[in-house]
């Protein structure tokens, strides 16, 4: 039945913020149809993708996520006139932020998805979680929750003699 | 080469202000004058707030004069506004944060009485408020003005800024790092941002951080961290850029009062600078009732959406 998958390979975590009234009917309607997807994808159910703030895709890949897809209606189709509109916007800013910061685009997705599209969140989902997949794990933000400290590097001799006497 | 510059002007500029302002307090224009005063080190200077039209003279202008005033009518002192009509003296940059606060119905354009300063630049530090003003001690910032003459106030004095070209600074520095891979990026961003002690002073002196309660101190949930360990410098260094995407009018106070001298303006500039590529936006002197990311056209780019 199952294949037999190696041990410890890596699995990418994906998050998917979605809006309620387009890409989570699309994820049902692929669900239903029966079509596979992979397995990785986390979905995140939000009244509009106008409700997704830039800091919950900080939130995310500070919480371990590898990569993170925004998706939701399609312009023109808001539940709530123009909700998507004024994200496009933000997200267009939000991203360039990122990218100046140093986080690899790749890893972030946006896309449209109508709930007639089933096929196309199957290819969306898939797509992302194979390109995560290859770039593997993201350990930029981890590797930061990692640290502990402050800055401070202890390099004069008497920082590090107190810090020994701690 | 370090070539000094041209200051004389704001003697003049200094007795003009004094003489405006000594007339609209006398004459009941105002109920108060917010502008600058001399402090004890030599050199240097401070904000001050007049209502005595006998006090006028204490005003001044030299390059010391590196504070953003605008910050007085939002948050720092916001029962001044209150008491009536004010005076506030207003470098073209600050004009552009007063625009801004105009336009996020802040502030009203009738409760200002604006006296524009012809401005050809101010130190970059105030460490040493006496040091020679110079192109090496000018601030960045005014290395690539373009406001030198603010626009739309209600009394500017009549001298003329002439400025000399110098090397635009941010931009030479956004171009470096633009040519760089994400993970150089992301390398120095992590240098700078682990120098940040989370002191706040960015948020503090910033004219458009004037939320009541800011997301970075609420802590249910809490969507950054409010110790200054890596993580939550990095988050609320994002968090800070992007709410200010948009509003930043660039008068670089936050890289100025920053105590471990992160470039802060840098984040602030690239934002400004896409936004400009994006949507055709720059903070000016004309008040929009809608910041760019606050409106949006159906024919916005979606390059990157799929």
């Amino acid at each position: 039945m199952h294949t037999e998958k190696p041990k410890n390979s890596f699995e990418p975590k994906i998050i998917a913020f979605v809006c309620t009234w387009c890409t989570y009917a699309g994820a049902d309607l692929a669900g239903t149809s029966r079509m596979q997807y992979p397995s990785n994808v986390r979905v995140l159910k939000f009244p509009c993708t106008g409700r997704i703030d830039p800091v919950f895709i900080l939130k995310a890949f500070q919480q371990g996520a590898d990569g993170v897809l925004v998706s939701g209606c399609h312009p023109g189709d808001c539940h709530y006139i123009a909700g998507n509109f004024h994200a496009r916007r933000r997200f267009a800013a939000f991203r360039k932020l990122l990218e100046f910061i140093g986080v690899d685009l790749n890893r972030l997705q946006f896309s449209w998805v109508s709930a007639a599209e089933g096929g196309k969140w199957v290819e969306v989902v898939t797509d992302l979680t194979e390109r995560v997949r290859s770039m593997g794990p993201m350990v930029e933000f981890k590797e930061l929750a990692m640290e502990e400290q402050w800055s401070g590097t202890i390099d004069t001799p008497e920082l590090k003699e107190a810090y020994n006497q701690i | 080469m370090t070539q000094p510059i041209d200051e004389s002007i704001y003697t003049a500029v200094t007795v003009a202000i004094q003489a405006e302002a000594q007339r609209i307090l006398s004459e009941g224009l105002v109920t108060a004058v917010v502008g600058y005063a001399s402090a004890r080190r030599k050199g240097s200077t401070q904000p001050i707030v007049i209502t005595d039209a006998a006090l006028a003279e204490k005003l001044i202008f030299t390059p010391a004069c590196v504070n953003n005033l605008a910050v007085y009518l939002t948050k720092a002192k916001k029962e001044i506004p209150k008491t009536g009509r004010i005076g506030i003296v207003v470098k073209g940059c600050d004009l552009k944060a007063l625009v801004g606060l105009m336009g996020e119905s802040q502030l009203k354009r009738e409760d200002l009485y604006l006296i524009g300063v012809p401005c050809i630049g101010v130190l970059g530090s105030i460490i040493q408020p006496d040091t020679a003003f110079t192109s090496d001690s000018i601030a960045p910032k005014c290395r690539e003005c373009d406001a030198h003459l603010p626009l739309g106030c209600d009394f500017v004095p009549s001298q003329q800024p002439i400025t000399p070209e110098l090397e635009k600074k941010y931009a030479a520095e956004i171009d470096r790092l633009e040519a760089m891979t994400p993970a150089e990026r992301w390398a120095y961003w992590k240098e700078q941002f682990s120098k940040c002690i989370k002191c706040y002073a960015c948020r503090q002196v910033c004219p458009f951080c004037f939320c009541e309660q800011c997301l970075c101190d609420r802590n249910k949930p809490q969507m950054v961290e409010t110790t200054p360990r890596p993580a939550g410098n990095f988050a609320w260094h994002i968090v800070r850029a992007m709410h200010l995407t948009g509003r930043c009018a660039g008068c670089a106070e936050c890289e100025r009062a920053c105590p471990m001298d992160i470039p802060l303006n840098l984040l602030n500039r690239k934002m400004a600078k896409e936004l400009k590529d994006l949507y055709e936006y720059e903070a000016g002197f004309e008040v929009n009732a809608k910041g760019p990311l606050t409106m949006f056209t159906e024919k916005d780019d979606q390059s990157f959406i799929k």
